[in-house]
């Protein structure tokens, strides 16, 4: 690692950079144009975020916040515990516990910096920790591991059942860093009364737990409270879909990122709910004036991303999409299986998702329980791809329902699920009758694949398959 | 010294199976250590542990499987593609790890492709992460599906009694084991870690009645005859992924060595300790099978696992460890970085290697990693000396 990047934390950094970033989005004209001019390695993402109007704004305020909620939680009196994208913050929030994502860190590092996280995943290496491992958790956790990062109190995780090497980048982050370590488990079924009870049991053990490590006993009306906000953003995200399904889309092609990195960062807390309809807000007026969320105003096709988007610097891949005039119809990050979404309801998939009870504490953990099973990827792989109400499933549901043209997979090296089973998810999306492509690429980590690699392989999979002339 | 049973190690469809098949009885297949054996000797049905011993090539595995993924499943699906497998008339899966539970989907529809390959019986198994009231719950549940499954499928009664009887066997199986072990680990031992592995994987693919009879014979001949050949070698203790080829552990052997001791997914670390033979059965075994942490699929048991490898080195009189992992295989290859780095910490010297399962293609470089190893340990004894 340079000693340049040993300089000072990462995450302060990063904080550092949003914070003044999102202060910019305010700012004049004059002070904003002045500003890019000392900040030409990031100035990309920020023109794209800032210059997608309020909901960018907005992201880049969530960011900064979220980085500072961690990075500051000691001095203000709270704990933190690192975590992944697919466990719901809720339960945190609802302890007041400062969340600290893996993923989110990574593909926010990878978006903003030209290296991304490359000396952090190299870093996990030398300390032991296996190269073939995921890039999403290696490029944040790298930075932990060198004491880079802000302190860690405890260390939650929701994927043993789901995805091994999640779970193992953060069962040896518990042994590296000595830290106190849950982890929920899941039972590959996921509609079964069996289940059911597993999952209120297990989750029962993780309140249990975050009560020991924080001091804290969970605040009934507090739960009630994030529950309610979630409820809240199910009804937006709700409209944001029916509004996708609109011809043309009037989303623009970044809102899919924004949604679910939204809820991710602040799934259950208002920062969030803002930032929901702010994007509803624009959407709306896009679709009373019947025109398209893409630049060009023109959606010639839409494509339907199976697993997780592409994080190259300064949105590289939404900026592709929307200048060749293809529609995203979102990817599984971007559905929670709320019983309001318009897809549940739509399939008649009532019994695979989760509906808000706040009227009991016991109904509340249910409605947490059951949230936090539904979660992207918890959901989708945690059985065989082509059992009831997984990937498979759910992908060609979703791509039917919103449209798609064609679908794509784009993953990591370290994804030995999807990369277990997309070839014969290919063979039944392509007999479906989408055109079907696997990216050979790394989402987190640029030196796998150089972008333009990819964008070149995806454009000419476009042509060959005559999706786009 | 070897045994002539000891060939069910090294042939797939061995005597004991073909002779199982000609009375008109019922093999079944499973992936990982975590499943209950008695259920299927209860049942009258011979528990097989699937392996991708014997591959020659891998086009089979790589059209299913992608790219990143371990070696060890696609061997298994090669063989299965290839008909090797055909004397099966059930198959488990396990989420062993990821790699491994994708095997479900693989072979399922490999068999569009390649008729007959899928057999009748086909189980998804789920075992959880880790050991608590309601996981054991959960796994008493799972072992009861697995049971009803068994029963619809073979028209057979997987009975208590027949549990209990099934449950004492197995234990007796245990204890040998344990005797075994002593041997290996003696100061001298009488045989190899080659050898021993040998003896060990046999018990993985006869019935066990067969094998506690043979390994009984056998132990009462290291008894009586106990010859201590394997003196001034370096005793070396193997850790890490599967691993169900005895000519790794003669390569890393050599002439200069000795593995005296393991920690592997096949080998003795899951046979020790003896299952409840009352009380409420299915139960006995879920917690039994359950509590078991040397496996790194048991998130968070690191410290525990650390421990097993500490007193095992202690008890072995262990001079160095060989930490191996399969390419991909990111629970025993990440673990196994702790390991070492801890385990160094305390003054025993460890080799790290990074390997891929099926024909020992990279037989040179391996040793070439063991010998300067083993020159390092000999020099840190000179030192001593």
């Amino acid at each position: 690692m340079r000693q340049a990047t040993r300089e000072y934390h990462f995450d302060w950094m990063l904080w550092s950079a949003f914070d003044t970033a999102a202060k910019l989005s305010r700012g004049s004209e004059k002070e904003y144009r002045t500003t890019l001019k000392y900040i030409p390695y990031f100035r990309g993402i920020v023109e794209a975020m800032l210059q997608s109007g309020e909901p960018g704004k907005r992201f880049v305020e969530l960011c900064a916040k979220y980085f500072g909620n961690f990075v500051t939680a000691r001095e203000r009196g709270r704990k933190t515990a690192m975590t992944t994208f697919c466990f719901s913050p809720t339960i945190l929030y609802a302890l007041d516990v400062a969340p600290v994502c893996l993923e989110l860190l990574s593909a926010i590092m990878a978006l903003t910096y030209r290296r991304g996280t490359g000396e952090f995943l190299d870093y996990c290496n030398e300390v032991g920790f296996t190269e073939t491992s995921c890039s999403s958790q290696r490029g944040a956790l790298g930075g932990f591991l060198a004491g880079l990062g802000s302190e860690i109190d405890m260390i939650v995780t929701d994927t043993p059942g789901v995805c091994d090497t999640n779970a193992n980048a953060f069962s040896f982050a518990a042994a590296y860093l000595q830290k106190p370590f849950f982890q929920l488990d899941f039972p590959p079924v996921l509609v079964d009364p069996q289940t059911d009870t597993y999952h209120r049991e297990d989750y029962k053990a993780l309140i249990r737990f975050l009560e020991e490590h924080t001091g804290k006993t969970l605040d009934v009306d507090r739960l009630r409270q994030v529950l309610m906000e979630i409820e809240v953003q199910d009804a937006l995200m709700a409209e944001l879909e029916d509004l996708s399904r609109l011809v043309p889309n009037p989303l623009p092609v970044s809102f899919g990122l924004l949604t679910y990195a939204g809820r991710f960062l602040f799934g259950g807390m208002p920062e969030c709910t803002r930032l929901l309809e702010s994007m509803v807000e624009q959407g709306r007026a896009n679709a009373e004036k019947g025109i398209s969320g893409l630049k060009s105003g023109v959606e010639k096709i839409r494509v339907f991303f199976c697993y997780i988007d592409h994080y190259a610097q300064d949105l590289r891949l939404w900026q592709l999409l929307d200048e060749r005039g293809i529609g995203y119809a979102g990817n599984i990050l971007s559905r929670h299986w709320a019983s309001t979404a318009p897809y549940v309801r739509i399939l008649d998939k009532a019994d695979a998702a989760y509906t808000v009870d706040t009227t009991s504490l016991d109904a509340m953990l249910d409605s947490v329980a059951a949230l936090n099973s539904r979660m992207p990827m918890v959901k989708q792989i945690r059985g065989p791809y082509d059992a009831p109400n997984m990937w498979l499933d759910d992908t060609l549901a979703l791509a039917k329902l919103y449209s798609a043209d064609c679908i794509v997979y784009n993953g990591t090296p370290g994804c030995r699920n999807t990369w277990g089973m997309v070839k014969l998810l290919a063979r039944d999306t392509e007999k479906a009758g989408f055109p079907t492509h696997i990216m050979n690429t790394d989402a987190f980590d640029e030196r796998v694949q150089s972008w333009e690699a990819t964008r070149e392989r995806f454009e000419e999979f476009l042509t060959v398959r005559r999706l786009l002339p | 010294m070897m045994p002539e049973w000891v060939e069910a190690a090294v042939v797939l469809e061995n005597g004991f199976i073909r002779e199982w098949k000609a009375a008109g009885k019922k093999v079944v297949g499973y992936t990982c250590s975590y499943l209950p054996d008695e259920v299927f000797h209860a049942a009258g049905i011979l528990p097989f542990r699937l392996r991708g011993y014997g591959t020659e090539e891998c086009s089979i595995g790589d059209t299913y499987f992608g790219p990143f993924i371990c070696s060890l499943p696609k061997c298994m699906l090669q063989l299965a593609g290839e008909g090797r497998l055909r004397f099966l008339d059930g198959a488990i899966i396990t989420p062993g790890c990821d790699s491994m539970r994708r095997l479900d989907e693989c072979w399922r529809k490999a068999g569009d492709d390649h008729e007959g390959i899928v057999p009748g019986f086909f189980f998804h198994f789920g075992v959880p992460h880790k050991f608590s009231d309601y996981t054991v719950h959960w796994f008493i549940d799972e072992i009861r599906r697995l049971i009803a499954a068994v029963e619809a499928h073979f028209g057979v009664a997987v009975t208590d009694e027949g549990l209990r009887e099934s449950i004492r066997i197995y234990n007796r199986g245990r204890a040998l084991l344990q005797q075994f072990d002593r041997f290996r680990t003696a100061p001298n031992p009488p045989i190899t870690g080659a050898e021993a592995l040998a003896v060990i994987l046999a018990g993985t693919a006869m019935a066990r009645d067969a094998y506690n009879s043979c390994l009984e014979a056998f132990l009462d001949k290291l008894t009586d005859h106990r010859t201590e050949t394997q003196t001034d070698r370096i005793r070396l203790m193997l850790v890490g992924s599967a691993n169900d080829d005895v000519e790794l552990v003669r390569v890393i052997e050599g002439n200069r060595a000795l593995v005296v001791a393991d920690n592997l997914c096949f080998s003795a670390r899951f046979h020790l300790d003896p299952v409840a033979e009352d009380g409420n059965l299915v139960e006995a075994l879920a917690r039994h099978y359950l509590q078991k942490n040397e496996c790194p699929r048991m998130y968070g048991q690191y410290r525990q696992r650390l421990d097993l490898l500490r007193a095992k080195i202690r008890s072995a009189r262990v001079d160095g460890v060989v930490l191996q992992n399969i390419r991909f295989c990111d629970l025993h290859g990440a673990e196994n970085g702790l390991f070492e780095r801890a385990l160094e910490a305390e003054g025993t010297p460890c080799l790290r290697l990074e390997r891929e399962y099926g024909p020992l293609v990279e037989k040179g470089r391996l040793k070439i990693r063991v010998d300067a190893f083993l020159e390092r340990i000999a020099q840190k004894h000179g030192a001593a000396a």
